[in-house]
């Protein structure tokens, strides 16, 4: 590249409840219950706004996944959630994922809005699809409907919930008449600081792809690999044009999970005892639906047979995500482990998002690397244990960042929308 | 004879007005009241008025911005589901301390009407939907007890020895099949301070909730209830009630509502503790527990075993 890019990168918290890895709970520095506990959140927000970091994203779907041993599946309702931390804090970002199956678009457009409003204009939706039957059994329904359908449904819905946003500007009523929604009616909520909520696409499934340079201003992506990021930035920026949008409009910010240490050797170690704290059926359980594969039945120390690495026999009713496939696919191929050391090795290099064990400095690299490449706009940090992995990254990699005139030393814009406007430009492609 | 308590009745104008005040505010959470209806006009029959904001959005602002005030958020099934209600409803209670409730309506004066043949939740294009009338709003309320109560909240062990975090056998499908089909459990536990109080609102006997064996309605609201609302501006009701709402008019204030409110509470009206949790605050006995029948929705967890 000859121009080295200018300005500075977005930083995201996913939250993950309490932090990526199941045994996040056990450290004493939390209350058996911390992951519904108000001041836990609140100081989330707060350590985050400490680091002057852009956002915090919330995941969701309405169905409860086994708790027995992890607090991940539990979820509070992220409007509500962050509509709260909201009022402990004043400038971080507040991204809310809920599902485009599982909504009718009038309520969730007036819920966004009136969220917008009460946070000064620092409110996201992150539109998800939402898999499995444990979700359709709680609406009355046997099973999701298929992939196609339900990114069918989801373009119309956001068609539906934009046009709503708008009329709560206009005051003129929305006139819609589709395949899936008829409304006709308008919202009465005021337009927030930043008009409207920002709308983030998560997935890297080629239909979310689409959806998102369609209308998407930020996308939570799935990258394992520089290249395959390098690529798929380009595809949905390029979407974005293709959509009469700037590439400029949608900000592109990858999952990274992480396990920071003072040295490489203790950020192991560290990431080492949090996976031996969990249970060992969940790697398995989570290869099982990130490639559509029952993994108990592989032998562990054999690499994996060439037919479950093929294509998928049918997408539509895959349950796991395309984009989490097609990059755990990538990696297997690239190294050719066995099944136990690829479980093994994703304790390092991450499971569908990117992993990074390793020092804020090396962390710095890491971003300051992807960063210049033109692979992304900023990265979503989704720390092994939040309550005290996010002080490594506030207190520690942020001033590195800063150093290396990568990130702002304060708040400089107040809406969510200018953050992401304030951030480094596109890099020509 | 016992003084009644007081509540307030806000419109969808007072809600912004509110919750962009810090000085209201912080004038709202010192006075004794009972709890605030947060968007009592979205289901009393009223007209929308210009401005509003979705009740659980103005109570997430609430919950982080005061630490005494107790309100009900307003809801009705016609575009939203019973699930998502129960959430957003086991949400603010934790976030709350238990300060939060939920008012359920039959119809949202705010939203456009599903399709003709399921004007509730039909809207959402799932299938499914209801006739937009009294049992609906019931079967909801119904749902959204049962959902708040499917994981009991002392099933949290946080066992650091074992690895066991929950004791999630003891969560429980809803299998609920009324209005709705509802598998459950939700997605997070009871709150604390036990499952949120219901409210419905009747004007007048025809509005009653049509009551079965599982009543989930803690409280009547309204002239056929135990707490009448009265209009600003006019006398308090005679007669013996638990409590009274004072409700504002959209074209008065919240200055006005809570000078008024000030007034009443110095005067004749019982003033209730500040802070702690709705059901308590009330005097309202404790739910029900689900039946022990209900199917346990995961396996007895196992100490766990590296890989």
């Amino acid at each position: 590249m000859t121009n080295k890019r200018t300005g500075h990168v977005l930083l995201g918290i996913n939250a993950l409840v309490l932090g990526y890895l199941p045994a996040a709970w056990k450290t004493p520095l939390l209350k058996k219950d911390a992951f519904i506990d108000p001041d836990y959140w609140a100081n989330i927000g707060k350590a985050a706004e400490r680091g002057t970091l852009d956002a915090i994203f919330l995941a969701d779907g309405p169905l409860l996944g086994d708790p027995a041993y992890d607090a991940n599946p539990i979820r509070l309702e992220p409007t509500v959630n962050w509509g709260h931390v909201a009022a402990e804090t004043s400038h971080v970002g507040l991204v809310a994922t809920a599902s485009s199956t599982f909504n009718d678009p009038f309520e969730l457009a007036e819920r966004f809005l009136s969220f917008d409003h009460q946070t000064g204009g620092r409110a996201a939706w992150n539109v998800v699809t939402t898999r499995g039957v444990p979700a359709a059994r709680n609406f009355g329904i046997p099973d999701v409907p298929l992939r196609d359908d339900r990114y069918e449904r989801a373009n119309e819905f956001v068609d539906v919930v934009r046009a709503l946003w708008e009329s709560a500007a206009t005051g003129r009523d929305v006139h819609f008449h589709g395949d899936f929604f008829d409304i006709d009616g308008r919202l009465r909520v005021p337009p927030s600081k930043q008009g409207r909520p920002i709308i983030f696409q998560a997935g890297g499934s080629p239909q979310g792809r689409e959806l998102a340079g369609r209308a998407a201003e930020g996308v939570f992506a799935a990258e394992l690999t520089k290249n395959q990021a390098i690529e798929h930035y380009r595809l949905v920026k390029g979407f974005a044009r293709s959509n009469g949008r700037s590439p400029d409009e949608i900000k592109i910010l990858p999952g990274l999970l992480l396990s920071l240490g003072s040295t490489e050797e203790e950020a192991r170690r560290r990431s080492d005892e949090l996976h031996d704290a969990g249970p060992a059926s969940y790697s398995i359980g989570w290869l099982s639906q990130a490639i559509g594969v029952d993994a108990s039945k592989l032998e562990l120390d054999e690499p994996f047979p060439e037919e479950v690495l093929g294509p998928l026999d049918d997408t539509q009713t895959f349950l796991g995500s395309i984009g989490f496939r097609e990059s755990i696919i990538t990696q297997i191929r690239k190294t050719n482990p066995t099944v136990r050391d690829y479980l093994k090795q994703t304790r390092y290099t991450g499971s569908g998002h990117a992993g990074f064990v390793g020092t804020p400095e090396q962390l710095a690299d890491h971003i300051e690397d992807w960063f210049h490449a033109g692979a992304i706009d900023g990265f979503n940090l989704q720390p092994d244990r939040l309550i005290d992995g996010l002080d490594v990254i506030v207190d520690e990699l942020v001033p590195i960042l800063r150093k290396r005139g990568l990130y702002r030393h304060q708040y400089e814009t107040q809406t969510l929308r200018e953050h992401f406007q304030a951030a480094s430009p596109t890099p020509a492609f | 004879m016992t003084k009644p308590y007081l509540a307030l009745g806000l419109a969808g104008p007072h809600l912004v007005e509110l919750t962009t005040s810090p000085s209201l505010l912080s004038r709202w959470d010192a006075l004794p009241l009972a709890f605030s209806v947060l968007g009592i006009d979205r289901i009393d029959g009223s007209a929308p008025a210009p401005v509003t904001l979705a009740s659980s959005a103005a109570g997430a602002t609430l919950a982080g911005s005061t630490k005494h005030g107790r309100f009900l958020i307003a809801a009705t099934p016609q575009r939203d589901h019973p699930y998502n209600i129960a959430r957003r409803v086991a949400s603010l209670s934790h976030l709350s301390g238990g300060r939060s409730g939920l008012l359920i309506g039959v119809r949202d004066a705010y939203a456009p009407e599903g399709p003709k043949d399921a004007p509730a939740w039909g809207g959402a294009g799932l299938g499914g939907g209801a006739p937009l009338n009294a049992q609906t709003a019931y079967d909801t309320a119904r749902a959204v007890r049962a959902l708040e109560q499917s994981w009991p909240y002392d099933s949290i062990i946080g066992n650091r020895e074992t690895g066991i975090l929950v004791e999630a056998n003891r969560i429980v499908h809803v299998d609920i099949d009324n209005s709705f089909s509802i598998a459950g459990p939700l997605n997070a536990p009871e709150p604390e301070t036990g499952a949120s109080v219901i409210a419905w609102y009747a004007e007048a006997p025809a509005d009653a909730p049509p009551v079965d064996d599982n009543n989930p309605i803690d409280l009547v609201l309204g002239g056929s209830g135990s707490v009448p609302i009265v209009v600003l501006g006019d006398e308090p009701p005679a007669g013996a009630f638990a409590g009274v709402v004072l409700r504002a008019g959209i074209e008065q204030s919240v200055n006005d509502l809570l000078s008024a409110a000030e007034r009443w509470l110095a005067d004749g009206f019982a003033p209730t503790s500040l802070g702690g949790p709705l059901r308590a605050a009330l005097n309202l006995p404790a739910p029900e527990p689900l039946p022990s029948t209900a199917r346990p929705a995961f396996p007895v967890p196992q100490p766990h075993v590296s890989l």
